[in-house]
């Protein structure tokens, strides 16, 4: 187990920056999760980390001690692969023993280890067999167990999850989380899916465009978020996202014509004074309806559908959709009265896209 | 692959690497670069101590090889451009009929199931795996029964044989690549199977039928065993006529230089052109299938 | 019975008829040709191979039962011969699936230039069989040929390599590896870069030097693909029969003469028409026999995986 740190880490892929500038330490044994678009440089990252990618600048330190150098073998550090890589001509035993007798450990040593790793991932009946006759889910948990059979220094995921199927995933999902915490692994894992970073992280580090966009706990990173990127890309369905451009006497709502005023929409007095044109963030679980006509904004639902027991209606703002949640929404058509719940509304500035949270200079 | 620390034992290993490859390089071209020279030697070059790198080229071997010249040889009756356009006529004749034969066979593999499919197969098969020289016993016989002794007809005979086996493997592999929903959808449209295979299926396979055909013609046109054995005068192609062309002062090396060169150009515009499937052809399919 | 249903029975029937005649009209041609110059041919030889026979006088056909096979396993000659076949096979395989190997790993990797540079080292393979006996025999004359000249100007001295049987079994080695080995060269580059990128990245996480992930994860992998290149190095070498006539002609003596020249020989030379037949059956067996136990054994490497 070690502590990772990487110090200004940039990957230059002739021209394209696929990392810039990532700074960031990971502490030991904690669980990390890289999340962002495709094309992001999260893998990237991982991959460096791991020693299969190049830094072309910056650093990559193992417990302080600068591994820049190092190939992934003298690194001691295990991996899962996105897809499959089993090794197709070993058995499941040998694929899990592989990086054991690739480092010559002694033979009672590797039986020991083989023992305990089947117990824990329940594997004794796939011992055997070859990888292709085993479901793509059963073939990660074979990669997983392969990962940690020799305690690495840390254990790098990369969308290991990504090509199994749903109803497996769930519970390997489930595990994963379990195991990390019983080995106490130092472990990065990457990932699109926001479902699995919320449940297994104890950071989440949000990438965009080849940088660092935030870093926290997933619980701050959903009610946080620093900009309009990663409020948008946390949470579903997504958050909603409406022009606010200061008119006189409040704030004027995109194109509708409507216009927020403090005594009706419980505004912080610093956003109805602000200058510059703002960009609201408010999540459909956050968007109601409301029936007293001295409350909300006067709009009309354009759609109506549920999932599972939520039900989602849209609203039309100009040009924009935009949705919400509420049980009694209905496709009449009639106008309806929106309400934005006050302790869920988010600020940012319309020009730079970072979150605002007190008054900013004109 | 990757950041490998850079040791002394490294190092060395690399060399000695590179020092291997570099031997191979030699002995792999060495002996083409030497068999074009050559080709342009006059004899006085050729056996003269040290080999000389630098000589006025001397055409007699290729003006023999294509008839024309001084060189043009008088003495036998079937010269050795006669055996040039025989070579020609024999290996295109036989190509075309075996990679004819083989297709059809081989889609038949490809798409049906029936009787004795299996044995079929090995069958066809084994036919890669013949000596030569063991049919060769009986048709030695049979070829002068039938009046087939030193035709062009009887060479053009074995050269599909030699190639039908090869031809309807190659092909079963590149049917194989094709869905099978090609022809069910042209089915189910009303079409019978076999517009569904001329209109739709062998269109499909065009870069195999290629290589199919560049392979056929590579074995066809190098072969030795059987026309050396099958052909006395009239029919001999040109590796057999080269093989004979010792005369009066021993073997004419120049000669046979210059009919190497003539024969490896088909051949490596061919492999040219086939480059791409020359793989899949080699192995069966087997690494198509991975 | 519903009209329509009753359409599609005829239509299937129809449709099954059809497909008959297509295996038939189409594998007919294909069988044909094979039955009249395969089994035919076989059936033949081994019908002749039980009688005392001379093509040259085609009349006097003397039934002699197996003496024919007798007369030929007791003969010493054919049994140096088998073992100078052996040795053949044996050097060629060995030499040409190495050096193929160790070429083809090095050549995995993409390099500018790499279609030209293959087209270059494939050469040997392009040419005809004879045409490379020749081109070695002129290389390796023992008084003006290329490489006696080279190994003596590095102060080596020269070798009779066609006039000493052991010298010239090298030779034939060393002739057949130049052309052939190219051929391995293809097939294991193409087996080496069909082994997808993340085993090696997962073999190097897990801490597997060079030398181990080539001998653990390459080789296995591309098994398949060598072991056809395999079967087919092995069963030519055995039927080499072009290469020796152009470059030994089976001298010196008859030290050189492979299974398949001394049935050439005894065919085509003596004229002794049964007993060659008796030679040709005797190297079927064993040659389809080798085959089927090769090709049993790439079906089940197949199954793997």
């Amino acid at each position: 187990m070690s502590e990772i740190e990487l110090k200004n880490l940039t990957i230059d892929f002739g021209g394209f920056k696929a990392v810039d500038d990532v700074s960031l330490t990971v502490k030991n044994g904690e669980f990390v999760v890289y999340l962002g678009p495709s094309g992001c440089g999260k893998t990237t990252t991982l991959r460096c980390i791991a020693g299969l990618v190049k830094a072309t600048s910056g650093e990559v330190l193992f417990d302080g001690k600068r591994v820049n150098d190092l190939t992934a073998s003298e690194r001691n550090i295990a991996m899962v692969f996105q897809f499959v890589s089993l090794y197709p001509h070993l058995k499941i035993r040998e694929n899990i023993v592989f990086p054991l007798k690739a480092r010559g450990v002694p033979r009672a040593e590797i039986a020991r280890k083989l023992d305990w790793v089947t117990e824990v991932f329940k594997l004794g009946d796939d011992l055997d067999r070859y990888p292709a006759a085993l479901p793509p889910g059963a073939r990660q948990k074979v990669a997983l167990a392969r990962a940690v059979i020799r305690d690495p220094a840390v254990l790098l995921l990369d969308e290991p999850l990504s090509a199994i199927d749903e109803q497996f995933r769930e519970e390997m999902r489930w595990e994963l989380g379990h195991l990390q915490r019983q080995l106490g692994v130092t472990t990065i894992y990457v990932t699109h899916d926001q479902r699995e970073a919320m449940s297994l992280a104890d950071r989440i580090v949000l990438m965009n465009n080849s940088r660092i966009v935030q870093v926290s706990e997933p619980d701050r990173i959903f009610f946080d978020p620093v900009d309009v990127f990663a409020g948008q890309f946390i949470g579903s369905p997504s958050m909603n996202l409406i022009d606010l451009v200061p008119v006189d006497g409040g704030l004027r709502l995109g194109d509708s014509g409507v216009t927020l005023t403090a005594a009706q929409h419980d505004l912080p007095a610093w956003a109805l004074g602000s200058r510059r044109p703002l960009k609201l963030g408010v999540r459909p679980l956050n968007v109601h309806l409301v029936d007293d006509a001295a409350q909300g904004v006067p709009l009309e639902i354009d759609d109506v559908f549920s999932v599972g027991r939520e039900r989602f209606f849209s609203f039309r703002i100009g040009e924009a959709v935009h949705q919400g949640v509420d049980k009694r929404a209905s496709r009449t058509g009639a106008a309806t009265r929106v309400r934005f719940d006050p302790s869920g509304l988010l600020f940012f500035d319309a020009a730079t896209g970072r979150r605002v949270t007190g008054e900013i200079a004109a | 692959m990757g950041t490998s620390k850079s040791s002394a034992l490294d190092q060395a290993g690399r060399w000695l690497l590179l020092a291997l490859l570099i031997v191979y390089t030699i002995y792999n071209v060495g002996p083409i670069f030497w068999l074009l020279l050559s080709s342009f030697k006059s004899r006085m070059d050729l056996f003269s101590m040290p080999p000389k790198l630098f000589f006025t080229p001397d055409l007699s071997g290729y003006q023999s090889v294509f008839g024309v010249g001084a060189a043009k040889d008088s003495a036998s009756a079937v010269g050795v451009f006669d055996s040039l356009v025989n070579s020609i006529i024999v290996s295109f004749s036989g190509t075309a009929l075996a990679v004819f034969f083989g297709t059809l066979a081989g889609y038949v593999c490809s798409r049906f199931n029936f009787i004795g499919k299996g044995d079929f197969m090995f069958f066809v098969l084994s036919t890669r795996m013949l000596p030569p020289v063991a049919v060769l016993v009986f048709y030695h016989l049979m070829f002068a029964r039938l009046g087939l002794a030193d035709t062009r007809f009887g060479l053009i005979l074995v050269s599909i044989f030699a190639n039908v086996g090869l031809a309807t493997w190659i092909m079963k592999g590149f049917f194989d690549g094709v869905p099978r929903e090609v022809e069910q959808i042209a089915i189910v449209n009303g079409y019978t199977r076999m517009y569904a295979f001329i209109k739709l299926v062998l269109p499909m396979v065009k870069g195999g039928i290629a290589a199919t055909a560049g392979f056929c013609f590579i074995f066809a046109w190098n072969e030795f065993a059987f026309a050396s054995i099958l052909t006395t005068t009239q029919a001999k192609t040109l590796p057999v006529k080269i093989s004979a062309a010792s005369g009066a002062t021993g073997i004419e090396w120049t000669q046979i230089c210059a009919a190497g060169v003539v024969l490896i150009i088909p051949v490596l515009i061919f492999f040219y052109l086939i480059r791409k499937h020359l793989l899949m052809g080699m192995t069966f399919g087997v690494l198509g299938r991975r | 019975m519903s009209a329509q249903s009753h359409a599609q029975r005829q239509a299937k029937l129809r449709q099954q008829s059809s497909g008959r005649l297509m295996i038939f009209g189409f594998l007919s041609p294909t069988l044909a040709i094979l039955l009249f110059m395969v089994a035919y041919p076989i059936f033949s030889l081994v019908y002749y191979s039980f009688f005392n026979f001379s093509a040259l006088r085609q009349g006097a056909m003397k039934p002699i039962g197996l003496r024919n096979y007798e007369f030929l396993l007791t003969d010493e000659l054919l049994w140096e011969r088998f073992i100078f076949t052996g040795k053949f096979v044996f050097i060629c395989v060995v030499l040409q699936m190495l050096i193929g190997i160790f070429v083809g790993y090095q050549l995995q990797k993409n390099f500018r230039g790499r279609d030209l540079v293959f087209t270059v080292l494939m050469m040997p393979m392009m040419l005809s069989p004879v045409v490379v006996g020749f081109l070695w025999r002129y290389m390796l004359n023992s008084e003006w040929g290329i490489v006696n000249f080279l190994l003596s100007s590095i102060g080596l001295s020269k070798i009779d390599w066609l006039g000493q049987a052991n010298a010239a079994l090298w030779a034939a080695a060393a002739a057949d590896t130049w052309m052939w080995t190219p051929f391995i060269v293809l097939l294991a580059t193409a087996a080496f870069r069909g082994i997808p990128e993340t085993i090696y990245e997962a073999a190097e996480v897990d801490g597997a030097s060079p030398a181990y992930r080539f001998f653990r994860i390459t080789l296995p992998m591309s098994a398949p693909v060598l072991f056809i290149a395999l079967i087919l190095r092995l069963i030519d070498s055995f039927k080499q029969y072009d290469l020796f006539v152009a470059l030994t002609g089976g001298g010196p003596g008859s030290s050189t003469e492979t299974v398949s020249f001394a049935v050439a020989k005894t065919a085509f030379s003596y004229f002794y028409t049964g007993e060659a037949s008796a030679l040709a059956v005797i190297l079927l067996v064993i040659i389809i026999g080798l085959s089927m136990i090769l090709v049993r054994h790439l079906q089940k490497m197949g199954e793997k995986f």
